[in-house]
């Protein structure tokens, strides 16, 4: 959904932020892996937005992809700042993965294939993971996502393209 | 920053067909890649409940009151943003140098141009006073009757040729002209000086006509009196020149009036000490005087006509040499006794406080002009040193923001 540059900005930023707000927490923990730093970083995303309602121009690419790239810098400074990333890595999100492998071993055809998604996503390097994200999770267009990362909009396509590919293999790699 | 968008490769153009499709749950997309869809949303972490109830309370109230507790826990004092970005010390250093550049050059009178014209316009638009002179002899007086001991050292009424050969001369403007009288001539005795001094004025265009009245006035008033005038005066400027004649016992007085006509452009002093001049004709004086009466003496003893005769015509001639001798001892006197006073008025001035008449709208033109011309000024030197500064700020704030965006990036590949 695309909100009118001509509402009120506290009605346009609610709406924003009730449209966006599971998928910048979605996208947070991603880059993260840790909840409590992911809902840091959601708030934070957030609150920089609606203190900068003004700086947001139209013309230089949606609502949506002002957000995501706030949220994007929060994430970043949070890990350059924190500097613990790498001893997160098998934290949370594994005890996600391995709760879904359990539930794999009721052999459940779902959950099995979703244990999967998560072990391969999990395999992947941050940006990539960060491109899924973008994608899937916040279900960014090409052009969106290259704002974000302040890339040509064909670059941000090769690196979807390269990251679906990616995830694609791993899921169907022997385990 | 735009980024050129080159052309797609196809492979990666008809794989992003195929993801879109997966993702807008077409119909004929490719199932395994709608099942992979389907899968990876299904694992998309969401948020916890209470979460979003706080963060939606805090939205509501629109982060008044927790702006501290929302903004990242390493980001929000000042001193860390300092740490997060190190150029911004020196950034905020630069911007305070250039406040302090512009607090100085903006003060008054900081300048060095600037003092230099205020000192200027301010003793210009002071009339001007002259000191008396001091010297003995001339001041308090009458000149010809200098009653000046000899200067230590000087033979006593000797070199009466030298002291005529070495005038004295004062040549200042209007401030040097207070604190420097003119030196007394070295005499041992009575002693003949001649004065002369150039005055110039430089009234307004339109207080022409006012000073040269003022300059008769003032003559007439040291007893003096107007030898030569010549008066021109039109709409834009004039001018006007006095050839005066002073009584040089007053001469320091009438300077002073005159001076305080209009501002003073210039002031010369000159005196000559002529002394010799005057005893020389004097003794000629005598000497035809002396020479009547041994004529009149011996036409008494003539016995002959032609005697007689001759006697007569060199009496003749000694009477025309006598009243020649008489003028020229005269006209020495008369040097002595007057002093020579060139004033010249020029109209090029600016109207005088004292006797400016009103405030015009010309005059108010003229001052907002001026003004235009100073913040003119002011400007320029402002955009001379600021603009250097800009520059250094916006290459400095420039390569902070690469330096923060190239750390963030790396921090997302430490993650890995």
């Amino acid at each position: 959904m695309e909100i009118s540059t001509s509402e009120p900005s506290t009605a346009r930023f609610d709406a924003l932020y009730r449209e966006a707000a599971s998928d910048v927490f979605a996208y947070a923990l991603t880059l993260l892996r840790d909840r409590a730093a992911a809902e840091d970083v959601t708030a934070a995303a957030f609150e920089r937005a609606y203190r900068r309602q003004g700086s947001f121009d139209p013309r230089r690419g949606t609502q949506r992809a002002w957000l995501f790239g706030i949220a994007r810098n929060a994430a970043l400074d949070e890990l350059r700042l924190r500097r613990r990333s790498a001893a997160l890595l098998a934290d949370p999100e594994d005890v996600t993965a391995g709760e879904r492998a359990a539930d794999a071993a009721d052999h459940d055809d779902a959950a099995l294939r979703r244990a999967t998604v998560s072990a391969a996503l999990a395999q992947l390097d941050p940006r990539e993971r960060e491109l899924i994200s973008l994608k899937f999770h916040a279900g960014l267009s090409n052009a969106e996502i290259a704002k974000v990362l302040g890339v040509s909009e064909t670059n941000a396509g090769t690196r979807v393209h390269r990251a679906v590919t990616r995830l694609r293999k791993a899921c169907h790699a022997p385990s | 920053m735009p980024r050129r968008n080159a052309l797609p490769d196809p492979e990666v153009e008809r794989g992003l067909r195929e993801l879109e499709a997966a993702l807008a749950h077409e119909p004929g997309a490719d199932p395994d890649l709608a099942t992979l869809v389907a899968d990876v949303e299904a694992v998309r972490p969401e948020p916890d409940a209470s979460f979003l109830a706080a963060l939606d309370a805090r939205v509501h109230a629109g982060f008044a009151s927790e702006r501290a507790a929302a903004t990242p826990k390493r980001g929000g004092s000042w001193r860390a943003r300092l740490r997060q970005s190190p150029l911004l010390l020196p950034g905020l250093g630069a911007a305070v140098a250039a406040g302090l550049i512009v607090v100085v050059v903006a003060l008054p009178g900081s300048t060095t141009s600037g003092g230099g014209d205020s000192a200027s316009s301010s003793s210009s638009s002071r009339p001007t006073t002259i000191a008396p002179l001091t010297g003995s002899g001339v001041r308090g007086g009458d000149p010809t009757i200098g009653s000046a001991p000899a200067a230590p050292g000087s033979g006593a009424t000797s070199s009466a040729d030298a002291a005529e050969t070495a005038p004295s001369t004062s040549s200042s403007s209007q401030s040097a002209a207070k604190s420097a009288p003119l030196p007394a001539p070295t005499t041992a005795g009575p002693r003949k000086v001649e004065r002369s001094a150039a005055l110039t004025l430089t009234p307004a265009p339109a207080d022409v006509q006012d000073t040269a009245d003022g300059v008769v006035r003032e003559t007439q008033a040291a007893g003096g009196y107007v030898q030569r005038s010549h008066v021109t005066t039109q709409d834009t400027r004039g001018t006007a020149e006095f050839t005066l004649r002073i009584p040089s016992a007053h001469l320091d007085d009438a300077l002073q009036g005159l001076s305080k006509l209009a501002h003073v452009g210039g002031l010369t002093q000159a005196s000559t000490d002529i002394t010799a001049t005057a005893a020389s004709a004097a003794d000629r004086l005598d000497d035809a005087r002396a020479e009547r009466r041994a004529l009149l003496q011996a036409l008494g003893r003539a016995t002959t006509d032609r005697q007689i005769a001759s006697l007569k015509a060199r009496l003749a001639d000694n009477r025309d040499e006598i009243a020649a001798r008489q003028s020229a001892l005269n006209s020495v006197r008369r040097r002595a006794d007057l002093a020579t006073v060139e004033v010249t008025v020029q109209g090029t001035g600016r109207p005088a406080a004292h006797g400016g008449g009103a405030w015009t709208p010309g005059d108010a033109l003229h001052d907002a002009g001026r003004v235009l011309e100073v913040a003119g000024g002011v400007a320029v030197i402002a955009l001379a040193v600021l603009g250097p500064l800009a520059i250094l700020a916006l290459l400095a704030w420039f390569a902070a923001r690469t330096l923060r965006r190239r750390r963030r990036e790396t921090a997302l590949d430490r993650a890995a």
